[in-house]
């Protein structure tokens, strides 16, 4: 294993270190909790809305916090999700009187946490609505889900809920955009290489120089197949079709593309895997409204990417556009 | 004795734990035989971080106990194992809110209560072999002295009798939930790890509230 550590133990924690310490007038951090927060949060005007995860998956979660997105996250280890006490704090501590919308990636891990968790705040008094995000197409069962995965699909959720809730929308109308967001979402992924959480010290799988992972998930489990590498402009045809097959999207419809970086792919890369998507939404006669290439939800140092389409309507449209501002990126 | 205190329910906590800490072992064989053989270890690690915090443990109130006991159960007992016993223990903490002492009825509801929460967190049914199916058959053993005489220690030896009953009849039975249905019909003829591990438990609670003569 070569990464820029000090101890693997204190990953997570130095990470956040370094994000307070960059993001000092905007962000707070709870460090006994694993908390990352809005500076002005919790706000009485608005519902907060949090989500955690396992560590690794950069800039997913704590780096979607900020005006117009997350108010709070609340990570785990790599890949492991957040202990439930630190989840029940985390709704304490973004309490407010229209209540908490939390987002779940669809994981067992994560989903009985939260679960779990959200019965232990609403004993004690705190409002919860719970919206799930499920919208990785590879597999319909993974080695952590029951179901879909909830993979950078997750960002669209973020950014519509959040800007609804900047707007002082209540807990019943996130939940209902939250799901709509989640049913017109699609993403896949795949990978060039595995990727080594700093704990383990090794790989979590290996790939052959010439081999991919199709369909992989963002914690390294198998997707659709092992296969041999390929000119990239099929590689994205193929999960073009996957994705866009799957909503269906179809002829006319208005979207947002995005072409998500795994953590190991040079940008170059990512706008040349964007052309052949932009090329093909052209053919299909998909209006590209809004683009997102980069990283949004990342599996530590894997080499790959995925890709995501998400319908959109007039509504959807001005949530996406709705000015916010994490440490990552202004929109 | 027909009432249980906090004090009762330190008393029962901290002999759940001697059990899982004393059975580990026993317990990882045992799921070894068609699981993945972590079982006693996860549990062992969940209780003993009990154990270790055990002078710090919130005591204002039973329901505030079991809450805690929960958390740490949940946090630190590894698989599946941690947010199914730690639902329990959190139902059992809701449901007892305001309680300063326990009826048999009350512990009929709030057992109660746990498996159901237990069945919508795993989604395990009565008669899948699990752990449901041993406190299935504690809880319906207490009901009947809760009708009779209301006696704890009847009611806990009643308890401890009727799940290992259970469990002994469950034995040949296909596990159809958790990590033993993977293997189909290689799980019959073999015990249920989390019937044993609450059989164990319950007999010995039941050694702690000795029936009077």
């Amino acid at each position: 294993m070569k990464k820029f550590i000090n101890d693997p133990t204190h990953f997570v924690s130095e990470m956040m270190e370094g994000l307070i310490l960059a993001n000092p007038d905007t962000l707070r951090w709870k460090k006994d909790s694993n908390i990352i927060y809005r500076a002005d949060a919790p706000r009485h005007d608005k519902v907060s809305v949090i989500q955690g995860s396992g560590s690794g998956h950069e800039p997913a979660h704590i780096m979607a916090v900020g005006k117009g997105m997350l108010d709070a996250a609340v990570p785990g280890n790599v890949f492991a999700a957040p202990p439930m006490d630190y989840i029940v704090e985390c709704f304490k501590l973004m309490n407010t009187p229209k209540g908490i919308l939390h987002l779940v990636n669809n994981y067992q891990g994560d989903r009985m946490g939260w679960d779990m968790a959200r019965e232990m705040a609403e004993a004690e008094g705190i409002r919860t609505e719970l919206v799930v995000i499920d919208d990785d197409v590879s597999v319909e069962n993974s080695t952590y889900t029951v179901g879909r995965r909830g993979v950078a699909g997750n960002f669209f959720v973020i950014k519509a809920v959040g800007a609804a809730a900047e707007q002082g929308e209540d807990l019943d109308e996130l939940v209902r955009i939250g799901k709509k967001v989640n049913g017109v979402v699609r993403s896949m992924g795949m990978a060039l290489t595995g990727c080594t959480p700093p704990a383990k010290g090794e790989p979590i799988f290996t790939l052959a120089d010439d081999e991919i992972e199709m369909g992989v998930g963002i914690h390294g489990e198998p997707g659709r197949r092992r296969d041999k590498i390929k000119p990239a402009d099929q590689l994205v045809e193929e999960m073009f079709e996957a994705v866009a097959g799957d909503l269906p999207f179809s002829k006319g419809d208005r979207i947002g593309l995005m072409i998500n970086g795994l953590g190991g792919t040079p940008i170059s890369e990512l706008y040349l895997l964007y052309r052949k998507a932009a090329l093909l939404c052209r053919d299909r006669d998909l209006t590209v409204v809004q683009n997102y290439v980069g990283e949004y939800c990342t599996a530590l140092e894997m080499a790959g990417y995925s890709i995501t389409l998400i319908r959109l309507d007039d509504e959807l449209e001005t949530l996406m556009k709705a000015p916010a501002e994490i440490p990552i990126r202004t929109f | 004795m027909n009432t249980l205190t906090l004090a009762d329910i330190e008393t029962i906590v901290d002999t759940m734990v001697s059990v899982a800490l004393a059975h580990e072992d026993e317990f990882s064989q045992l799921d070894g035989l068609c699981g993945d053989g972590d079982f006693g270890a996860s549990l062992a690690t969940g209780f003993d971080a009990i154990r270790t915090q055990w002078a710090e443990l919130d005591r204002t109130s039973i329901s505030a106990f079991a809450l805690k006991c929960s958390t740490i159960i949940t946090s630190k007992t590894g698989g599946c194992s941690g947010p199914l016993w730690g639902t329990a223990f959190m139902r059992f903490g809701i449901g007892a809110r305001g309680r300063e002492s326990l009826s048999l009825a009350d512990l009929v509801a709030l057992s109660q209560a746990a498996q159901a929460g237990m069945m919508a967190r795993g989604g395990a049914k009565l008669g899948d072999k699990t752990l449901l199916d041993a406190m299935d058959a504690a809880t319906t053993a207490i009901q009947q002295t809760a009708d009779a005489d209301g006696s704890i220690p009847r009611a806990f030896a009643a308890a401890a009798r009727a799940s290992a009953a259970a469990t002994e009849t469950a034995k040949s039975w296909t596990a159809r939930r958790g990590r033993q249905s993977f293997t189909g019909n290689r799980s019959r003829d073999t015990y249920d790890p989390g019937m044993v591990a609450v059989t164990k438990m319950l007999e010995a609670v039941s050694t702690c509230f000795p029936i009077s003569t």
